[in-house]
């Protein structure tokens, strides 16, 4: 806040004081603190600091605020705060909208400075905000030889509290506990019998190792990860658009977790795999945690960075990335220093903003890559070899011209200026699409009816232009086609005016195809004999059919058209888009006259070159020619994924790909406001936390990739205080029901202490140590604690209610993803194909605008949602309403921990959803098939439901009730007990 | 930490959550606040999708009708959303005078004229950028970005619920589709579950999601349905027995006969057949028409929107504490939402008659059966229209200013505060314009919650509906 002092204030400083010359002493605590505490403090203190100031300590008080110290000690006229206080103009006068201090406390507070600001020491200068029990190194207390680590530490708290440890759980609960904890699905009958047999000592162990390394058990594990990260696959906000190409990174976390990936390695890949994993697979795809937030579409792509609104979507992004990075994986809260320092945490603004500049050039972007090494290597040799080529044909050219004429000159331009892509906008209809092929060799058909028999003398096929896969110009145009005119809706007879069926017909680019001659006929039709390649399939496109009689009229505007078929996704891809006109604009000579300028311009740069020179340039341009005809072959191998990274396609939405990713410049911003930029920032990371450097050294020239390099370095530096506690905490909550800490993301200041600070250590040094999850795992499953009953203590809860101490286990109520997956597991319906495209629990309505989202729709028997829930595609508008019920994670925050509520909704979701019905049914058919008589089936149910055999009073309920009410009915029931949702 | 904080907080799983869903109505008072003696218990929000315009509805500007049609001079840069600001456009309709207060507002908002004294009017909000997701977002939540409750699950959060056979938020979407950011704008975020809003549609086959069994299970009949309740109360019960101590056992036994209870209360409340003749013509469903034109007309909407505030009615009567009725759809074309940027008449004409037409009515029976007293009626929308043309006959984005009112539950009546200046482009005054954390402030304080009071602890956080904003506007309370 600026001062202007008024010439009024001026003139009161200048009259003399009420107390005279012989002003009383002042004490700070009895006189002036209960003023700042009674006007000021609301804003200049621990909840607030306005312009910076705070009032309620004495080392930020003496500090100042943004606009210099508050007051000058001996000096009142001088005092930012005296004369702020006592300022003429109300609207400049502090506490702004309040009545003014009273002239009591005016003179309190003059005296006070002029006394000299006395503020006793309150230990607010000796206090560290670096001194917290998180931020110190983590250490690993020695355990006694022959002690489980985990039993230990917990033990040695119990003793200190007088409690007792619960005795161990039977083997069913065990296998049950096990099964939900890795894989998320119950165990079958035959499995919780083989394991209660098995006698051998080690079978506990040997079931854990057989779970850890069981393909589902990184699909359990990579569900709690995508919590956290907030993984989605559409846009959320306005329009909500879907990422169909954010599976990727989710495949990558099953992948990576199974593998035991190291976890710095996990970590590094996903926010630098680019640069520090180059070449590989899981470099690129594990970069999706970056765009795994929320991407507010309409603030990007329709309002330009130039404009506040645009500068604001893109600092809530940036903002999105640094708190996703920050909080997932060394669990701070470093967004709170956006509009000021870290009001508990050694955290200041201008690291805030040094971790945006992290990210400065990157955006949520489709990223095309090749998943097979030696795709990726053809193609990187056959774009050197491109490249290669034509800095010959630069080069020798350039000689040409030193001693070619001005004709040649002309000529270059003139074809430079026809072959630029045209400034005009590509219209929204981009134009007639086929329906998706597996193969190339399927024959698809686009036809035009002219509505009579008209003499047409040629017909020119624009091609496409669509972003899909950088194909870009000439997108869908077929390989191999033939034109021709009939008078026969069915063409069963036709003139054929064009053919390029014998031969692959190249890439045209922007350039119209034009049929060499023309025939009399109503109808027009393009056959495709080889369709385009696209990512892994075929299809034909076309952006516009013209027939052009003698006069140059096309007659085909506005003329229905018909197809084999049609993916009639509107306004972009439609059969009437073919005739309608539009089309992106294409080069501006048509293909003779270009090819004519061509030769000229070769005959004229032959003769300059000389006899070997042109052999050179011939040479030249067939290598550059058959580099480009070779890449063209090479557009299907080519993958997708949903990643940050430089963002470098076209559409409304420019990203720095422009400026070869230059990052885009990041200023600490007043009070988080993007109107009110201070100094430039650097990137780097938090330079109070003690063991870690958190200054990068980065050439002054370096690439935006080192900048996230540098920050994945930081994250998984062995002296980190944090990064290894908060997964170690991590892996402890989702085996217990609660962290060690219970603010997962929060291990600073506000955040809860730690229940058993030793043993978080010791996990945290393992993780440290070995680098492996499986192994923590491990750990901690074998101890007795976790193997302990989860059946209360009526003793041990009037001591510790909550369980901190561990004294038991805790019975655990199943997350949505694993009451829907065990629904379909009993039913006999669970399918467990890993990985690929999400499917899609609802049907999509109004795509080309504003899709909607309808579950309702969708049919509960359709066996492609039968997959696990983790390959559910998450939209982030419509959360599915069956899970949200069932407290699934939204995926538009980040989820440390699952809510868990037992509300009516979430009663009639399991008792009338349509696929926990359609799943009872199922079930039902399943059980008819173990029994002949009802008591028999109902007892065949309830044991692949809970892995147990009913008690008689169970078995005769149910049987009773199967009897009235069908077996359908009772299945139904046995999916919503109590004992189906908790595991003990 | 109060007991509330204390059963969220020491739930996170473990039972604390589940006891708060068991006590329902646990307000920390007698008199049914938290922090002071309440004026109201219920609220009804009306939002108005897509950004209503002020200067045509409800902000009168007799500078705008003089200067129609000359060039725009804002005396200062204008950031448009979309660029080619037009002429001072005048109101696209008339306006004139109602009731005591004497309130100029416009023809096409006319049946509000009959209950206009019961109405107090701020003519000074400010949202904070002109994007329509952030808007609706910053209107329903308090922030900009997603991931926090709406405020219906704040309020259910503090007050919980009047009645437990029906949701405590209520969500009645626009017929034609969700708004910007779909459910976002009531979601629960960081609450549990039970506070989320429940989207509801009157009159359609499934009203309520998952209420009755699925169709398509012809195996469900009503007397299987009940037996299977009592048949789960059973084998639960003997399974919670066997462990004790374990309060979510019995939570969700209770909760199976709250979901039955709801099968019986939900449909009774939405049912509107025994209305009187009256009553339905008060809300404008006398028309007898069993279609309705393809093109969006005045009949319709008042229909549409007339249905959904005689059901809010309805559920406030039950117990329902917060009902949130949306107009207009997202931003497709043919418009079904108020963001007019090439036509005001076609698009708000039926629209602003149709919620006023519902408005008024809700108002009026409000006040009839003696709710009016301790409800409050919010009307709002993402942002208002700029006093200059776009491409003759619609409006841009106008966050700089817009309108919102409020009445009834402690609402001082026949006030308007906070002017906007001349053109009704920006606040008269610029240094004190109104923020959405105000209005909630003031409808929270109303409710009897102080709301730097009411908060809870998320990634680090203690989260607020107003963040570290808001002033209760003394002057908006009787």
């Amino acid at each position: 806040m600026l001062v202007r002092l008024p010439p009024l204030a001026l003139a009161l400083l200048a009259l003399p004081t009420a107390h005279g010359e012989n002003p009383k002493p002042i004490d700070f605590a009895r006189d002036v603190k209960p003023i700042f505490a009674a006007h000021c403090v609301s804003c200049h203190g621990a909840e607030k600091q306005r312009a910076g100031l705070r009032l309620d300590r004495r080392a930020e008080a003496l500090k100042g605020g943004d606009t210099g110290p508050a007051f000058v000690p001996g000096k009142p006229a001088e005092s930012l705060i005296y004369k702020l206080v006592t300022h003429a103009d109300a609207d400049q006068r502090m506490p702004p909208k309040k009545p003014a201090l009273g002239a009591a406390e005016v003179n309190t507070l003059r005296e006070w400075i002029a006394q000299g600001a006395k503020w006793p020491d309150d230990g607010s200068a000796a206090a560290n905000p670096a001194d917290w029990w998180s931020f110190k190194p983590v250490a690993r207390a020695a355990v006694p030889a022959g002690a489980h680590p985990v039993d230990h530490f917990v033990r040695a708290k119990l003793k200190e509290k007088g409690l007792a440890p619960s005795p161990e759980a039977d083997k069913r609960t065990l296998i049950r506990r096990l099964y939900f904890d890795l894989i998320g699905l119950p165990p079958t009958a035959e499995e919780v019998e083989a394991f209660e047999k098995d006698a051998r000592a080690n079978a506990y162990e040997l079931l854990v190792d057989k779970l850890l390394a069981s393909p589902q058990y990184g699909e359990r594990w990579a569900r709690h990860w995508l919590d956290v990260v907030h993984f989605g696959e559409t846009h959320g906000y306005d329009k909500d658009k879907p990422r169909p190409n954010a599976w990727p990174y989710r495949d990558y976390v099953i992948r990576a977790l199974n593998a035991d990936k190291p976890y710095a390695r996990f970590l590094q890949e996903q926010i630098a795999g680019d640069v520090l994993f180059p070449g590989t697979v899981d470099g690129i795809e594990a970069l999706g945690f970056l765009a795994a937030g929320p991407w507010d579409f309409i603030g990007h792509a329709e309002v330009p960075e130039s404009k506040i609104d645009g500068k604001v979507a893109r600092h809530l992004d940036r903002d999105d990335f640094v708190s996703n990075t920050m909080g997932t994986f060394v669990g701070l809260t470093v967004h709170c220093a956006q509009c000021h320092n870290h009001k508990f945490d050694p955290i200041s603004q201008e690291d805030y903003y040094k971790l945006q500049a992290v990210f400065a050039a990157i955006d949520r972007t489709d990223k095309i890559y090749d998943a097979d090494p030696k795709t990726a290597a053809r193609r990187a040799e056959l774009e050197a070899q491109k490249r290669g080529a034509n800095e010959r044909i630069a080069a020798l050219s350039a000689k040409a011209r030193a001693t070619a004429g001005a004709e040649l000159a002309a000529l270059e331009t003139q074809l430079a200026e026809a072959t630029k892509p045209a400034s005009a906008p590509k219209p929204a209809e981009f134009g007639y699409h086929s329906l998706i092929a597996p193969t190339a060799d399927l024959t698809k058909w686009v036809q035009i009816d002219l509505q009579d028999s008209q003499q047409i003398e040629r017909v020119l096929l624009k091609p496409c232009d669509d972003d899909f896969n950088n194909i870009g110009a000439g997108f869908g145009f077929p390989v191999r086609f033939k034109i021709e005119v009939s008078d026969d809706a069915g063409f069963k007879t036709a003139t054929v005016i064009a053919d390029e069926t014998a031969t692959d017909f190249p890439r045209p680019g922007m350039t119209a195809y034009a049929s060499a001659k023309g025939a009399k006929g109503r109808y027009v039709r393009v056959t495709a004999t080889k369709l385009a390649p696209r990512q892994n399939d075929f299809i034909f496109a076309l952006a516009e059919l013209e027939a052009l009689d003698a006069t140059g009229k096309n007659l085909a505007r506005g003329k229905p058209v018909s197809a084999l078929d049609s993916i009639e996704a509107g306004p972009r891809w439609r059969k009437s888009n073919l005739t309608d006109g539009l089309a992106a604009p294409g080069p501006k000579l048509s293909a003779p006259e270009l090819a004519k300028l061509t030769e000229r311009r070769d005959s004229l740069m032959n003769k300059a070159l000389g006899a070997t020179g042109a052999a050179d340039i011939a040479a030249a341009r067939k290598a550059a020619n058959d580099a480009e005809s070779e890449l063209g072959k090479l557009a299907g191998a080519r993958r997708t994924a949903y990643i940050g990274a430089v963002h470098t396609g076209g559409g409304n939405f420019v990203g720095t790909g422009g400026k070869g990713g230059e990052p885009r410049p990041i200023h600490l911003l007043a009070r988080g406001d993007v109107t009110k930029p201070l100094t430039e920032v650097q990137p780097g990371a938090i330079t109070a936390l003690p063991g870690v450097k958190g200054t990068f050294t980065l050439p002054a020239t370096h690439a935006e990739g080192e900048r996230r390099a540098a920050l994945a370095k930081w994250i998984t530096d062995a002296n980190h205080p944090l990064t290894y506690r908060v997964m170690a905490n991590r892996v402890w909550q989702y085996h217990f029901g609660r962290g060690i800490v219970d603010t997962p993301n929060d291990f600073g200041k506000m955040g809860q202490l730690p229940t058993h600070p030793e043993l978080l250590d010791y996990l945290a040094a393992e993780l440290r140590d070995h680098q492996s999850v499986k192994r923590l795992h491990k750990l901690i499953l074998t101890s007795a604690t976790y193997k302990q009953q989860s059946t209360s203590i009526a003793a041990n809860a009037k001591v510790d209610g909550d369980n901190r101490c561990m004294w038991r286990q805790n019975r655990r109520k199943l997350e949505a993803e694993a009451v829907r997956d065990s629904i379909l597991s009993v039913a006999g319906k669970l399918d467990l194909t890993a990985g690929g495209p999400s499917f899609q629990d609802f049907v999509v309505e109004k795509p080309e605008h504003s899709p909607h989202y309808q579950y309702h729709l969708y049919d509960p028997e359709d066996a492609k949602a039968h997959r696990r829930a983790v390959y559910r595609f998450v939209v982030r508008s419509k959360q599915q309403p069956f899970m949200a019920a069932l407290d699934c994670a939204d995926p538009s925050l980040a989820v440390e921990k699952r809510n868990e509520t037992q509300t009516p909704q979430q009663a009639l979701a399991l008792l009338n959803n349509r696929l926990a019905l359609a799943m009872a049914k199922h079930f039902a058919a399943r059980a008819e098939q173990l029994g002949t008589t009802d008591a028999e089936r109902v007892s065949a149910a309830l044991r692949l439901a809970l892995g147990r055999a009913p008690t008689v009073a169970e078995r005769d309920a149910l049987t009773k009730y199967a009897r009235e009410h069908g077996l359908a009915n009772a299945c139904r029931v046995i999916l919503n007990l109590n004992e189906f949702v908790f595991v003990d | 930490m109060n007991r509330r904080e204390f059963l969220f907080h020491s739930g996170g799983g473990l039972g604390g959550v589940a006891l708060a869903a068991l006590l329902g109505a646990d307000s920390a008072r007698a008199d049914g606040g938290v922090h002071h003696k309440p004026k109201a218990k219920r609220v009804v929000q009306l939002f108005m999708a897509g950004g209503a315009s002020h200067v045509d509805l409800f902000d009168y500007k007799p500078e705008l009708v003089k200067r129609h049609g000359q060039v725009a001079n804002f005396g200062e840069h204008v950031e448009a959303f979309q660029n080619g600001l037009g002429p001072w456009l005048k109101p696209l309709w008339e306006f004139k005078a109602y009731g005591k207060s004497g309130k100029m507002i416009s023809e096409t908002v006319s049946p509000l004229g009959d209950v206009i004294d019961e109405m107090a009017f701020v003519h000074n909000v400010i949202g904070k950028t002109g994007v329509h997701s952030q808007g609706t977002l910053l209107q329903t939540t308090g922030f900009n970005r997603p991931g926090f409750p709406g405020m219906g699950c704040w309020v259910s959060y503090g007050l919980g619920t009047l009645n437990a056979n029906l949701p405590a938020f209520v969500v009645l979407p626009d017929h034609r589709g969700l708004a910007s950011n779909g459910t976002k704008n009531w979601d629960s975020a960081f609450l549990a579950a039970q506070h989320q809003g429940v989207a509801i549609y009157p009159g359609t086959k499934t009203p309520v999601e998952d209420l009755f069994p699925d169709e398509r299970a012809k195996f469900v009949t009503p007397a299987s349905d009940k037996a299977a309740i009592d048949l789960l109360t059973q084998l639960n019960r003997e399974h919670a027995t066997a462990r004790p101590g374990d309060a979510r056992l019995e939570a969700r036994i209770k909760s199976y006969e709250l979901a039955a209870n709801m099968q019986l209360a939900a449909p009774e409340a939405l049912d509107i057949s025994k209305e009187t003749k009256e009553t339905l013509k008060l809300y404008g469903l006398d028309h007898g028409k069993g279609t309705f034109d393809k093109d969006i007309n005045p009949v319709e909407e008042a229909d549409h929107f007339g249905r959904k505030c005689l059901v809010a009615r309805r559920l406030l009567e039950r117990g329902v504490r917060f009902v949130q009725i949306w107009s207009g759809n997202d931003n497709g074309f043919p418009r079904r939402n108020w963001d007019s940027h090439e036509d005001v008449k076609r698009d708000h004409g039926p629209l602003a008659y149709g919620m006023a037409r519902g408005a008024a009515a809700l108002i009026a029976d409000l006040k009839r059966t003696g709710l009016l007293e301790d409800t409050i009626v919010l009307w709002t929308t993402e942002f208002g229209r700029m006093p200059s043309s776009q491409g003759g006959k619609g409006r841009d984005h106008n966050p700089y200013c817009f309108t919102n009112w409020l009445a009834g539950g402690g609402i001082k009546g026949g006030v308007t505060y906070g002017p906007s200046d001349d053109f009704g482009y920006k606040p008269a005054d610029r240094k004190n314009p109104t923020e959405v954390y105000d209005i909630h402030a003031t409808i929270l304080y109303l409710l009897g919650i102080n709301h730097t009071k009411l908060t809870v602890r998320n990634n680090g956080i203690d989260r607020r509906l107003t963040d570290v904003h808001g002033h209760v506007i003394n002057d908006l309370i009787r």
